[in-house]
This record gives C-alpha cells, structure tokens and sequence, in this order.
C-alpha cells in the first residue's frame, strides 16, 4: 500500500475581496510516496508545498481531486487519518510561548491520547533525540528560533506517526543542528516511517530525500531520485580540464553543443554542453591534446532546479 | 475523556504562566465591597446576599466572555490551532476542558466574596440551604461552560470580538438578573431573560440564600441545566460548521 496517494488535488483560493486575486495554489498534482520512503517535495516560495501538505494533513479541504494517506481519505476519512500521521509545520509560532518545552509535548501527548505517565515518558524520549532536555523547563517564549524548531520537530513525533509532513523543518537551525536533524530523518525512515519533506533547500533534498518532486507554480515538474533528476539534464554535462593549450580550446569553444569555456580561478577550465554527445567529442579532442587532468560531472540538483524553473529570484 | 483532561490541564497551566486570567478573581470582592456598601447605605441589609451573589456571577461570566471565548482565536494567532485540529482528539472536547477549569478557577470568587464581606462589613449570612447552593452554583458554572464553548465558535468569525465583549457584559448582567432580579425590569424584557440562564441562576441563588423554602428548585436547576445544554448544543454544531468551513478557505492560520 502506498503510504501518499494524490490523485489530481487541486487547490483554488478565491479572493475575499473583488479587487482580489484568485490563486490556483495547486493545479491537478498528483503523486505517490511508498511505504517507507522519504519524499522531498522541492520548490520555491509559493510553489504549493505547505497546501499539498496542509491536505495530507487534515487541516485543509482540497477544491477537487482525491488524496489518501495510508488507505484513507483525508476529507472523508480525517478521524482514521489523524491518529496516523505527524506534521511539523515550523517557523516562530506554533506552540504555547508561555509554558516550558516539556509542557507543550506533554499537552501534545494528551491529544495523541497518551497517558499522563505515557505522555511524560516519551516528551523525555524526544527531547533527548532532539537535543533539548537541558532546555526543557524553559518557558518556549526564551528558546531561541532553532530550539524552536527542534521542539517542533519534538511535538510532530509525539503521536508516533507512521507518516510524518515536514515543512520547512530545518529553518532556523544552525549548520550542526541541520546535519543533526537530516540524520535523524534517516534514523526515522529506518523506524519504518514514510516522510514527506517540503522544502526549499536543494542540498537538504539532495542530501537526505529518495525521491523528490520538483513542483513550481502549483504544477509537478518532475517526480525522481535526486540523482535521475541530475541525468535527465545530462547533455548539461560539463567537462573540467587542467593544462590545456588555449588554441585547442577556443577550437572547443567552437564545437557544436559547447556552450560555454570558463576559467576556474586560475586553477583549469570549464567546459559546458547541451547537447547529447557532444561531451564524447570534447573528451575525444582534450585527450587528443594531451591533457590528463579531466573531470566530468553531472548538474546538481540545484542545477535542475534553476534551469527547470528558471531564475525566478525575489520573484514569488 | 483524553480530550477534557488534556484541555483541563492545559488551561491550568497557562492561568499559571499567565496569571492576568485572574483578573475576576481580584475585582469580584471589590464589586463585592461596592454592591454591600451601596446597599447598607440605602437601609437594605435584606439584599447583601445579592450584593455577594451577583459578583460571583458577573465573575464566571466575564471568564466565559473573555478568556474562554476568545480561546480559538488566541490559539489560531498562537498558530497551534492548525497541528491541534490536525490530532486525534476533537477540538470540542479540549475546548470543553479548558472552559471547565476556568470555571472552576472562577468559583474561588464565591469564597473571596464571603470573605470580604465579613472582612469589612462583618457579613454573616447563615446558609438557608447550602446544598441547593452548591448544586446551583455547579450547574450555573456548567451552563456557563456551555455559552462560553458557543462564544468560542462565534467569536472566532468576527473581526471585533473584543468590542462585543466590553459592551455584551452589562447587558447581560441586567437581563440576566444578576444583580437586581428580573421581576423589577419591564414586563417586556422579562420574556428575554427567561431564556437566558443567568436570571434562573441568579433567582435560585438569592433562593437557595434567603428563603426558607426554595420553591421548584429540581425543576429550576434543570432549566439552568438545559439551558446550558443548549448552548453547548448550539457551540458543538457552530464550531463544526466553523471549523469545515476554515478548512475550506485556509483560515485556520492567520498569516
């Protein structure tokens, strides 16, 4: 059984006033996350990431379409969704400032339907899994945004999901912590748990997903490993080469499917192609010219991710 | 079960982070110390137990108007309104637990009351019958309960709850004859204040106080119940209609 399945969700929201624009937040997206697998859903600002995931969770209604998580329905179905999952929505808000870390997990082990005693025990367990038992007396509104985060982290595991929404999990988290929280995932896939990642850090998704759907614009773009997603612009190779005479490479320069010969701070230079197998007849003249220094490399995801969305920058 | 427990503990909790919940608790003597001064002054000694009832009631109802009801959208501003709709356990349950130990943190007023009018007027009112209070005094704090669970849901949908709660108090407070018993308002209103449970509360207590009979009191006690009942019916279904209707729009986070 798959632990995701979307089938065609679109989400609309219409303006509330009649100046206002209505937003298509997801147009007929569909995917599907096995048992087991830990799924990145990559994109920026605005892309549709935290409505997907809202929907997975319950929490929002989808304007058409259907989307099940472990067999259920999450619009009909919500009460035998609910006890399954876990969600970590992140950010500054979120949890109750006024009382401790503690207090926030075990109030949220409550609504798991925990005991006291249950409740207590395991909001111990996660703090220590999370790094923050010495903090854990603290009142939230001193916790600094990667305590914050981390205590989010803690809430979403309480109910002990089997499938567990991330959005956004590591911001705010120093460099350690994020390394930190990326094992942790792996350790929570070696648990048996499905996990959906929504975020927007292509070295995160590279680093830590099976899987990931690129999505932009309410819209899946592509739906495969990181690595496959890096092949399916492999004519984006480029080739890096030391020691080369200059001649033979402005005669590169001219190839057909060479799109571009740049230094590398001093140290080489790079070659880039767009075309399938004009990397072969690059190679083939560079060794010709006796160069022995040759490295070829695949985009990466950030790569993709730039040349399939395109350098959208500030621009939501 | 899990729910009412977890939200009864949880309100605990936050009136102790958060201690300006307590306000009721510091003004209910003072009304107290008014009310009995007033009527001292005017030769009533005959109202002092009205004098010391109504606060108590203007107390609990001010914690169902305020703090209970605006307790949704405190917790959607708060942004845990989302992961909470997104647990196992219903956000009316939990509501219902929260509401039920602001109750019980307003029934202190009644002690504080009893104590500050001894305190400065050497009020000693023997208890009629103190087991019709009692059970008043529960089943008024259960039906506020209810109405703070039904403002909860409709607070949540308008802009300005806050205004409606400064200016709803006093009205009630009349309507509900709380201070002054309904027989002396206009025979018009008067068909008003029967549905709201605040006056039959308000009559049993002065009842159960000073009379050496209280007349009906089952059947009256189970007015106020059912009225309480009601308005937990109608907060129940509200909040269910409210609440699919935010997971429609996308409203149960602010941005």
């Amino acid at each position: 059984m798959e632990a995701v399945a979307v089938d065609e969700i679109t989400r609309v929201f219409e303006p509330r006033r009649r100046s206002g624009t209505r937003v298509v937040a997801l147009d007929e997206v569909s995917l599907t996350v096995p048992t087991g697998e830990i799924h990145g859903l990559l994109g920026p600002n605005g892309a549709g990431k935290t409505t997907l995931v809202k929907i997975l969770s319950t929490v929002l209604l989808p304007t058409s379409g259907k989307a099940r998580v472990l067999g259920h329905d999450v619009v009909a179905d919500t009460e035998a969704v609910r006890p399954l999952i876990g969600i970590v929505f992140g950010g500054e808000r979120g949890l109750y400032w006024r009382l401790t870390g503690r207090q926030n997990l075990e109030y949220w082990g409550a609504l798991y339907k925990l005991s006291a005693r249950e409740a207590k025990a395991r909001a111990q367990q996660l703090l220590e899994r999370v790094g923050m038992v010495d903090k854990a007396d603290e009142r939230v509104e001193e916790y600094s945004r990667g305590m914050k985060q981390r205590l989010h982290l803690a809430r979403g595991l309480m109910g002990d999901g089997k499938v567990l929404f991330l959005d956004e999990p590591t911001t705010g988290m120093d460099p350690l912590a994020a390394r930190e929280f990326r094992s942790l995932i792996g350790e929570l896939r070696d648990e048996g748990r499905t996990i959906l990642l929504a975020t927007h850090d292509m070295v995160e998704a590279e680093m830590v997903c099976d899987r990931v759907t690129l999505i932009d614009r309410g819209k899946v773009i592509a739906t495969e490993s990181p690595r496959t997603l890096g092949r399916v612009l492999s004519r984006f190779q480029r080739i890096d080469v030391e020691g080369v005479p200059s001649a033979v490479l402005d005669e590169i320069r001219a190839m057909h499917g060479v799109t571009s010969v740049t230094a590398i701070d001093g140290v080489g230079t790079r070659i880039e192609v767009d075309e399938e197998g004009a990397t072969q007849l690059v190679l083939e003249r560079l060794v010709g010219a006796g160069a022995t220094s040759v490295r070829t490399s695949l985009p990466s995801l950030e790569e993709v991710y730039v040349q399939l969305i395109g350098e959208r920058g500030m621009e939501i | 079960m899990h729910g009412l427990v977890a939200g009864f503990r949880l309100e605990l909790r936050l009136v102790r982070a958060n201690p300006d919940a307590l306000i009721p608790l510091v003004t209910a003597p003072l009304f107290a110390i008014i009310f009995l001064a007033i009527f001292r002054q005017s030769g009533r000694p005959d109202l002092e137990s009205d004098a010391l009832m109504a606060p108590v009631l203007m107390s609990l109802w001010w914690i169902a108007l305020l703090q209970a009801g605006t307790m949704i959208t405190g917790d959607r501003w708060q942004a845990v309104l989302e992961p909470m709709i997104a647990a196992p356990t219903t956000l009316a349950s939990v509501l219902l637990g929260r509401v039920a130990s602001l109750m019980c943190v307003g029934l202190v007023s009644f002690f504080e009351v009893w104590a500050a009018g001894w305190l400065f007027f050497g009020v000693s009112i023997p208890f009629e019958h103190p087991g019709a209070l009692a059970l008043t005094l529960l089943a008024t704090a259960f039906a506020m309960a209810g109405a703070a669970v039904a403002f909860a849901a409709l607070f949540v949908m308008t802009r300005n709850a806050y205004t409606f709660i400064n200016s709803a108090s006093f009205p009630f407070y009349v309507l509900g004859g709380v201070l002054v018993p309904v027989a002396f308002l206009p025979g018009w209103l008067q068909p008003v204040s029967s549905v709201i449970f605040l006056s039959w509360s308000a009559d049993l207590l002065r009842a159960s106080l000073k009379e050496p009979d209280v007349d009906d009191f089952w059947i009256r006690l189970a007015v106020v119940i059912v009225l309480g009942v009601i308005s937990f019916a109608i907060g129940r279904v509200l909040l269910h209609h409210i609440l699919r209707r935010m997971r429609a729009n996308g409203e149960l986070a602010t941005a």
